[in-house]
Parts: structure tokens; C-alpha cells; sequence
């Protein structure tokens, strides 16, 4: 059973602008601040595609958050920015913005791939595409993790092997990622021979 | 790629629908029922002319459930190297054809969450088809279709019955034009764009389609180009050691299809990329007149599209 | 031929599921030589010999009533093993009528369809299933199209979306898998579909298969042969039961490999569906245990070599690891070094 290097993994690349679009959605989690703020730097020169712009962001962090993302934001001539205080709340605002966009919108999310997984779920209830979407993997690595057998998804796994948080079976966490469910699939790690499990170790930091 | 059979059909009605535009029905000659197929697809139809066999491509436009004929429409071309001629004035109800099982290379995208369709002229026969399968259903859909004047608007009274305001006309006579701009800047996110017309009219709407930030795989477009004509060539094909002769008038497929050598394809109009053949050496220029490959593909002169394309040279080699 | 059934095998707990003689001789041998690479080894599915399981376009075989109940067994505990995505309607019903026209074109002895417009009436006399309905109107059956026809059908069925120059796998009926999940898959493209299976992506199969798919014609489907390895006649090796079937390989001996271990075949079909213009992918399992396979003399040699030299990751993949040696040392006696002709016919 292959367990890296399994061709569903997303492959991200820095975020750049996309001249090509007319409307711009960016969505930042954590982290995500840089990429996003790097991304506006290369549209100074368009003031047009900056006032087609939106910014949605949620800092995580304590120290983080306040009035300091909002004014990055806003010195890079953003004017619609919204902060917010959880992931789920900014989801929702996310997927209520779609409901009214139109085509020609491009969409930026910058984080840790559990973020970009979930907006990504949601962007396709849109039906929009590789073309439409760029991606940043940036912060944490921890994965969400797809139990095969009870179909629990256990969040925030660093380990190669963890234990599921529905039936506690031991899964090996493989690079396996379905887009629909944003997450990694989880497979029994002893099932053949029960407690014949590799070293534990800690590989998505 | 294996091919299906062909079909064996006949002609059961002809109607002149405009002065260029004839309307065939045809019926399968044992009786029974044809192949089920997509709003979209198109068929081969194959004429056996007094000098030589014509295989052209037309658009279903009979709706899917109505499997006990097919119906196509034939638009009379100026320029015809013969099929069209051939279908309006050699072809009379009870003649024989031959057809290739439906193809579709210009399907509606399954997951849309709303369509719209711009025609112009004989363009519309495609979308007669798709409006079957998008009648009724949940997603929105709209169709716009430009024609030079009223007489020239093929099947808008069955159009307008059923599809009511979702059918907007255009009529250059009446200097009525489609404002793509408007149309395409304005559009729900996940909306896909189908056109089929003339080559202007998809350039101008694949051109506004991207200034509006639309990307390429929404915007879906279908124009069969006739095979133009050309100067006459030998053209080697190395794997079969045979040299063949292309006339003015027929094709490099047809002529290689006329001596003897099978070379696959699915639309004979340069649209999808199936009889790509391999260059292995040609003295003069190639002429593409495909709309598969790509700008660096063609500068390799290393590929060819044989169904479409042509050469101006004394010798071409090709690895048939 | 009139296949007599054998309804009351079983594939789960006491595995009474055996071969015929004659099932035996039909068994579809995956290997024409002594050894084993991927390959886009795609082939038109046309008629095979008289008896063979390419005789018709969907086999079916003597284990047919025993497999539809080990599906619904399957079905009963986990619903999820059919799955459609809403777009994929038209697809469905185009896969219906493929497999009740084919069924009751090629064994009307056993199925019968009436169809009068869209009124259709179904007959399937080993199942004992008598059924009006309406062609495409979903309320006319008490399952969904694609779940009523496949429960009635040997093999798993994926149905393919096309768009996007890609295809998607967005529906699909998966309860006698190798180890894949359906639950999981469910919405991926063509490659990340195969994105578990090793070295093929590198040797460019996925994306020359991938290319010929796109263009796959009506009335002119393919096939393809595939294998892996099962301890136990054991149809449902889906990673979702993987912690009941997994302690089998630990099992596995040079004694007992003979009886225990199965060659597990898979005859793909692959056809272009018309008012969807989506693509179906058949996967029917043949499984032979390694006794019933090396009463053919041909097929014990080579299988005995093609294991032997197995690639190392294909070892893993299809997750021999752990008997694979087991296996080759119970089939070496049947090997006697002897050359074998090419083809898969026994000598």
C-alpha cells in the first residue's frame, strides 16, 4: 500500500496575482497574512483591480489579532477587509460571498492546508476550478484526517500515526487526499498483525 | 481507436427551413431505433458523390429521447468542396447515407450552475439538441442566437413555443447585436458559455469571455471547418510505402482515405485532435487550418492535422 | 449455455465459494507471458470465443445469484457503498439500460426487458425480480437507477463524468473491490482517482490512458485486464473492512497458500454512455484459488514466475508483503522449468 507520494496530495505554489481575473477574493488564515499582503503588493501598480478586491482573514493568534491585520490590509489599498474571530465565521461569510460573485472572480487562500482544504470544499459548491483558485501552503502542517472505517474526521494530526477520534483504532495516515472531504485518508496500522505498529513520529509539523 | 459500425439511413424529410438552410430527417433503414446520444453531439454523414465519397460532420438537432431518426441541419456553403452541395442538391427523400455513431465534443457541463448559449446562424443546430436536456431541469440556462435577418432565423418558432423569454433574437438587418460585454460581465460565478457560429463570432466571444476574467475551461465553443482547398501535392506515407496524390479539392484525409490507409478520427472539422499525424519531413510550408494544436506545435512543423490542414510544397512524408 | 447457479456460496466467514471445472477453463488469465509491468493494455471489447467471459459484453457466470447476495449483505451494513453524485442522473440511467439490454439480449433465458416508449418492464428470473417502471423518472424505482441495476449485476461500477478534459469519478456502485474506497474517491479526477497506485504514473500510463478515455466512442467499448492477490474467496477487501480481512495475510503459509490464497482478476470494461455522454467502468472480480489454478499445468508455471519476479513496490501495492514468498514456495513444485508459449491459453 503506498503511503507517500501519492499523486492526489495538492500540490500548492506561491500565490501571484492574476491579472487575468476581474474580481479578487483573498482569504488568509494565521500565517496567511504574508502571502496575502505580497500578492497586493504586485497589484500597487492597479488600482482598479485593488478596488475589485476583498480581503477575508482570521488572525487565530490572541497577540495577532485587533486592529493590526486590518491596517496591513489597509495600507495595501484594500478597502473591503474583514477580520475575523473564528475559522467557521469567516467559512460562512466566505460562502455567502460566493452566492453573489461573478465569473471572472479569482479566488487566493493563504494557510496551513486545513484552511485551504475547507475554503476549497466550498469553492467547489461553486464550480470553481483549477483555473479559478490559487492556493499557498503556509503555517502548520498538520493534517485533517479521514478514518476509513467509522468515517470520523479527526483534525489537527502531526503524527504519522494517530488515534482515530471516533473508533480509536490506530490509523497510518496516508497522503492519499480527497478534495471533497479535505482530508487524508486514515487506515488501520495494525490490522494484519495487532500491535505491530511503526515508530510514532511527529512528520507534519 | 476501434470504431463503431456505420449506420445505414434514410432520408424521410426535407424542408427548406431558410433560403440557405435545408432540414433532413433521417431514419434508420432496418426500421428500428438509433443510437440514444447528448445534446451537442454530431454525426459523420457519409455521401457517396458521382467522383468521390464526401464524410462531413453536422450537429444532432432532433431532441435525445427521439431515437427513430436523426434530424441535422445543412447550411448551403459558397465555398463547398461538395458536401453541402451534395445534401442540397443530389440528396432527395428516400436517398441512402451512411452516419458514424454520435460524437459529442461540445457536451453542457454536467456540474454549471447556469448556462449560456449564443448562436449565430446555422450554429443553432447544436443547441436544439442541448435545450431538450436542459428543459425543466434546475439550472438556469439562456439562449441568444444572431442571424442576418428574420428569414435567416432557422427553427425559432419551435424555439420560441417552448422556450418562451429564455430565447433572445438578434437581427443584423434590423442592426440588432448581441452586447457580449453586458452579457458576459454579468454573470452568476460557476456560469458556463457555449457558442457556435462563425469564426468571428467565437473569436469576439472567447476575446470578451477572458476580459471579463472568465477562464478558458468555461467557455466552450464548436465550429467544424470545411476542409479548404488548396494546390495540389504528393504527399509519402512512410509506414504504408504508398505516395499519394492530394487534388485541389479534397482534403489530405480524404485522399489518404481514397487509396486504401484508415487514419482515426472523430470530427474531420480540426477540432478534436484525433488524426493528429507526425511530420517526418516536408520541403515547403505546412498549412494549419485546425483549432487543436497549439502556436508551438505548429512552428515544429513536426504535426499535421490531416482532416483540415494542408501543405504548399512538392513532397510532404508523413508516419502512416 | 445455461449456467446452472450455485446460490448458496458464500464469500465471508465460511467460504464455500468454489470453481466448476468449467469456470476454471474460463478463467480469464491476466498474464500472456512469464512476467509483469503495467501497460495501457487497453483492448476493443468485442466478442470473445463461444463459453469465454468475453463471449458477451457483461458476463454472467455461475456465481451470479451468490454475488448479488454477498452485495447485499455488503449494502445492508453500509449504505455508503453506493454513491451518486446529484448531476450524475442521466448517467445512471444510461448505465441501466446498458446492463438490462445486454443481460437480456445475451441470456434470455434468464432476463427479459419489454420496452414500450419510456414504460419499461424488467424480468430477472434468477433473482426473482418482476418490475414496471418508467424510464427516466427516478420515482418509478425504490432505489436510485444505478443502485436498482447493480445490485442485479456481478463486478463494481464507477461512473465517470466528463469535463474539463478529465474525467470524474462521481458515481458508482463499489463492494468488491481491491482495496479502494468509493466513499473516498468519490469526486477525484482520473489521477488522483489512481494516485495510490505506484510507478504507472511515471511510465505515463494514466496519462495515456486517461487520453484514449476522453475519446472512447459509442458502440465501440474497451477492456482491459487487471489482477492482485486475496486470502479466502473474499470479494469485499475494501479498506473500509480492512481491520476484519487484514489479520488473512498474517495467515498465510507455504502449507496452507494452496487452499487459502486466490489469483483475483479483473476483467475492466469500459464504454461510452450516450444521453450522458459520461463513460462506465465495469471491474468484474474472477477469483481462482491457487489449487484451481494449477490444474491448468501453463498457469502454475507462470504464475509461479511472474510472483518470483514481481517489482518490489507492485509487491507492496497489491499487498502481497507479507505472503508473496509463502505463495511462491507452495507454486514451485508446479513449476518445472519448462518454457511456457506465449498467450494465456493452456498449452
Amino acid at each position: 500500500m503506498l503511503v507517500t507520494g501519492i499523486k492526489s496530495k495538492p500540490v500548492y505554489a506561491p500565490l501571484r496575482y492574476d491579472a487575468g481575473g476581474r474580481y479578487h477574493v483573498m482569504l488568509g488564515q494565521e500565517v496567511g497574512e504574508a502571502p496575502l499582503l505580497r500578492v497586493l503588493g504586485d497589484m500597487s501598480g492597479s488600482p482598479e483591480a485593488l478596488a475589485r478586491t476583498r480581503v477575508l482573514y482570521v488572525p487565530l493568534r490572541a497577540a495577532a489579532a485587533g486592529a493590526a491585520p486590518a491596517a496591513a490590509f489597509g495600507g495595501a489599498g484594500v478597502a473591503d477587509v474583514r477580520i475575523f474571530g473564528t475559522t467557521a465565521a469567516l467559512l460562512e461569510a466566505f460562502r455567502d460571498l460566493l452566492g453573489r460573485a461573478l465569473m471572472g472572480t479569482r479566488l487566493y487562500v493563504a494557510g496551513p492546508e486545513s484552511f485551504i482544504g475547507l475554503a476549497m470544499k466550498i469553492a467547489l459548491e461553486f464550480n470553481l476550478n483549477k483555473d479559478e483558485i490559487r492556493a499557498e501552503e503556509c503555517g502548520t502542517r498538520a493534517r485533517r484526517v479521514y478514518c476509513i472505517h467509522c468515517r470520523t474526521t479527526t483534525e489537527n494530526v502531526r503524527t504519522n500515526i494517530v488515534t482515530c477520534g471516533g473508533c480509536t483504532r490506530s490509523l497510518l495516515v496516508r497522503d492519499h487526499y480527497s478534495r471533497r472531504l479535505a482530508a487524508y485518508m486514515g487506515v488501520m496500522a495494525d490490522a494484519e498483525v495487532p500491535g505491530e505498529l511503526p515508530p510514532i513520529r511527529e512528520v507534519f509539523a | 481507436m476501434t470504431e463503431a459500425a456505420t449506420i445505414e439511413v434514410e432520408v424521410t424529410a426535407i424542408d427548406q427551413v431558410t433560403p440557405l438552410i435545408k432540414h433532413f430527417r433521417l431514419a434508420p433503414v432496418d426500421g428500428g431505433t438509433l443510437p440514444a446520444f447528448s445534446g451537442g453531439s454530431h454525426i459523420i454523414v457519409v455521401m457517396h458523390g458521382a467522383a468521390r465519397a464526401h464524410r462531413n460532420p453536422y450537429s444532432v438537432l432532433s431532441p435525445p429521447n427521439r431515437l427513430d431518426a436523426y434530424e441535422i441541419g445543412v447550411r448551403r456553403m459558397e465555398e463547398s468542396r461538395g458536401g453541402s452541395h451534395f445534401m442540397h442538391d443530389s440528396v432527395r427523400v428516400g436517398s441512402r447515407l451512411q452516419i458514424a455513431h454520435p460524437v459529442n465534443l461540445f457536451g453542457l457541463d454536467k456540474i454549471a450552475r447556469k448556462h449560456v448559449l449564443i448562436a449565430g446562424g446555422i450554429g443553432i443546430t447544436p443547441f436544439l439538441a442541448m435545450l431538450e436536456d436542459l428543459y425543466g431541469g434546475p439550472v438556469p440556462y439562456e439562449l441568444h442566437y444572431s442571424v442576418r435577418s428574420p428569414e435567416h432565423a432557422a427553427f425559432l418558432v419551435r424555439l420560441r413555443r417552448r422556450e418562451g423569454g429564455r430565447v433572445h433574437l438578434y437581427c443584423d438587418s434590423e442592426q440588432q447585436a448581441i452586447d457580449f460585454e453586458a452579457l458576459l460581465g454579468n454573470q452568476p460565478l460557476g456560469t458556463h458559455v457555449y457558442v457556435c457560429g462563425p469564426g468571428g463570432m467565437i473569436s469576439r466571444v472567447a476575446a470578451v469571455a477572458k476580459d471579463c476574467g472568465w477562464p478558458d475551461s468555461h467557455i466552450h465553443w464548436e465550429q467544424f471547418s470545411a476542409p479548404p482547398v488548396g494546390d495540389a501535392f504528393e504527399v509519402f506515407l512512410a509506414r504504408s510505402r504508398i505516395s499519394v496524390h492530394v487534388p485541389p479539392d479534397q482534403s489530405l484525409l480524404e485522399s489518404i482515405e481514397a487509396a486504401g490507409v484508415e487514419v482515426p478520427y472523430l470530427c474531420r472539422g480540426g477540432v478534436c485532435g484525433f488524426c493528429q499525424t507526425r511530420v517526418l519531413e516536408v520541403d515547403g510550408e505546412l498549412l494549419h487550418n485546425d483549432h487543436f494544436l497549439s502556436e508551438a506545435e505548429r512552428a515544429s512543423g513536426k504535426t499535421i492535422m490531416p482532416c483540415v490542414s494542408r501543405a504548399r510544397c512538392r513532397s510532404l512524408l508523413l508516419d502512416l | 449455455m445455461s449456467t446452472a447457479f450455485k446460490p448458496d456460496e458464500t464469500f465471508r466467514d465460511s467460504f464455500t465459494f468454489r470453481n466448476s471445472e468449467a469456470a476454471i477453463r474460463r478463467f480469464p488469465m491476466p498474464f500472456p507471458e512469464d512476467n509483469y509491468m503495467y501497460s495501457v493494455n487497453i483492448e476493443p471489447h468485442t466478442a470473445g470465443p463461444p463459453g469465454s467471459v468475453t463471449e458477451f459484453p457483461i458476463d454472467i457466470d455461475e456465481h451470479y445469484v451468490a454475488e448479488c447476495k454477498e452485495r447485499a449483505l455488503v449494502l445492508a451494513a453500509e449504505p455508503l457503498r453506493f454513491q451518486a453524485l446529484p448531476h450524475m442522473m442521466s448517467a445512471q440511467w444510461d448505465c441501466l439500460e446498458l446492463i438490462m439490454e445486454s443481460l437480456a439480449r445475451d441470456y434470455p433465458q434468464h432476463f427479459a426487458l419489454a420496452r414500450a416508449g419510456n414504460r419499461w418492464h424488467w424480468i430477472n428470473r434468477p433473482l426473482g425480480i418482476n418490475r414496471h417502471f418508467t424510464f427516466g423518472e427516478a420515482s418509478s424505482l425504490d432505489r436510485q437507477p444505478l443502485d436498482f441495476i447493480t445490485r442485479q449485476a456481478q463486478g463494481d461500477w464507477v461512473v465517470m463524468d466528463q469535463r474539463e478534459g478529465d474525467l470524474w469519478t462521481e458515481a458508482g456502485m463499489v463492494t468488491t473491490q481491491a482495496d479502494w474506497s468509493l466513499d473516498f474517491d468519490v469526486g477525484m479526477t482520473f489521477k488522483e482517482w489512481h494516485g495510490p497506485v505506484p510507478i504507472a504514473h511515471e511510465l505515463g500510463v494514466f496519462d495515456r490512458a486517461l487520453k484514449f478515455l476522453l475519446n472512447l466512442r459509442l458502440g465501440a467499448p474497451v477492456r482491459r485486464l487487471n489482477w492482485t492477490m486475496t486470502v479466502h474467496p473474499r470479494l469485499d477487501t475494501s479498506p473500509e473492512n480492512y481491520p476484519f480481512w487484514g489479520p488473512d495475510r498474517a495467515a498465510v503459509t507455504a502449507l496452507n497458500a494452496g487452499d487459502l490464497v486466490n489469483l483475483r482478476v479483473e476483467l475492466q470494461g469500459l464504454w461510452r454512455l450516450p444521453r450522458s455522454n459520461a463513460v462506465v467502468f465495469s471491474i468484474r472480480c474472477y477469483l481462482i484459488s491457487l489449487r484451481e489454478l494449477v490444474t491448468v499445468a501453463k498457469w502454475g508455471r507462470r504464475v509461479h514466475r511472474v510472483l518470483k519476479n514481481l517489482h518490489p513496490e507492485l509487491v507492496d501495492y497489491k499487498g502481497l508483503a507479507r505472503y508473496r514468498d509463502a505463495v511462491v514456495e507452495w507454486l514451485a513444485p508446479y513449476d518445472d522449468g519448462v518454457p511456457t508459449t506465449p498467450g494465456t491459453a493452456p498449452e
